[in-house]
């Protein structure tokens, strides 16, 4: 089934890392980048993605926030947050859950988590990881 | 031949970002990633790349260290610092440990390349924000930001500094020991000595004391304010 993706993060070496992951993935796509919160609604309206990968920690407006507004915006039913952050926090993670994400992963382990994460929001089930774990290379 | 790149970031995705980025450009591999500093001193002792990039904010040895000992090994080393920010204080630090390149993590994607060719031919690169320090503080001293200004942490030696990173991220002395090939008891002593030199009183004090000098970094989560908290005029 074909995934249209957004890409959500205010480091666009960030984002380059997670598009070289997700578009080796055949039958996915990535519709679009944005680099704060604001401009994220703004692409979540142009581009009606699948699943919205969501940094947290971004200038004007930060992740949460803009995961609770994205779930407000009239195209937004069938579409998914996954919240790919810094922040390795069990309270963290409930408040993105609370906040409408479908799923969390920590960047340290988002080379090894991202493509399952995905996967699972995408079909909306819940993904969540948190651990340290070993991760591969380029 | 081409030029190698040694890349060092914690951030398998940081890495993979970056490698992306850097494999564009004709004529340079990236021929190995380390994920802490201590793994990318080895490497470099090992690989002997032409460049060097380091994250500052890495586990085990942070990026200032790790350039510190790189420069150590082998003063030839060519050392770009990736940072998240641009204080003062880590300019001033990042000058002092040897580093000829400074690039915004911000930036990265438009500034890196130029980065690496410039210490390519020979030159440093660094922001805006860093050549208007490093000119005022010519103007004002009559010379540039001073590699023999005293640094922050006088008193504490290259071991001593790794072990305090290590306490600090929250490891135990055995723990320390282990990643340091050292005995606890060499790494109790070590860490009773860096308590008395800097008159700290609890591993509470040493956290604060390797936040305040950059030896660990941490990002404050944003300000989590639920809808309902919110109050109408």
């Amino acid at each position: 089934m074909a995934v249209r993706i957004l890409l959500v993060d205010d480091h666009p070496i960030v984002r380059q890392g997670l598009r070289t992951l997700l578009e080796g993935r055949p039958g996915w796509e990535v519709v679009g980048e944005a680099s704060d919160g604001i401009e994220a609604l703004d692409k979540v309206e142009s581009l009606q993605p699948d699943v919205v990968v969501l940094d947290i920690t971004m200038p004007r407006m930060n992740g949460l926030e803009a995961c609770r507004l994205i779930q407000q915006q009239p195209n937004a039913s069938g579409l998914e947050v996954l919240v790919v952050t810094q922040h390795d926090s069990p309270q963290m993670m409930r408040e993105a859950l609370d906040a409408g994400a479908r799923g969390y992963v920590v960047k340290s382990n988002a080379a090894r988590d991202l493509l399952e994460a995905v996967e699972a929001v995408s079909q909306h089930r819940v993904f969540t990881a948190m651990a340290r774990g070993p991760q591969a290379s380029c | 031949m081409k030029l190698r790149i040694l890349l060092a970031d914690d951030h398998e995705i940081v890495r993979r970002g970056l490698c992306a980025l850097l494999q564009k450009h004709e004529g340079w591999e990236v021929c190995g990633e380390a994920s802490d500093g201590r793994e990318a001193v080895e490497m470099a002792k090992r690989l002997k790349p032409d460049v060097v990039i380091v994250d500052i904010g890495m586990p085990h040895l942070n990026g200032l260290d790790t350039t510190r000992q790189l420069l150590q090994h082998d003063p030839q080393f060519k050392v770009i610092v990736l940072t998240i920010t641009d204080s003062d204080q880590i300019i001033r630090e990042a000058l002092d440990a040897g580093a000829r390149g400074f690039v915004l993590k911000s930036d990265a994607a438009r500034d890196l390349v130029s980065a690496v060719e410039a210490l390519q031919s020979k030159r440093m690169f660094f922001t805006p924000r860093v050549n208007d320090l490093v000119l005022a503080g010519f103007l004002e001293k009559g010379h540039a930001i001073s590699r023999n200004e005293p640094p922050n942490l006088p008193t504490l030696t290259a071991r001593e500094r790794e072990v305090t990173q290590l306490l600090a991220e929250g490891k135990s002395s055995k723990e320390v020991a282990t990643v340091l090939n050292l005995s606890t008891k060499t790494v109790e002593t070590h860490r009773s000595n860096i308590m008395r030199k800097l008159s700290l009183h609890s591993i509470r004090d040493l956290v604060v004391y390797a936040i305040k000098n950059n030896i660990i970094q941490i990002q404050m989560p944003p300000q989590i304010q639920r809808p309902t908290e919110t109050t109408v005029a």
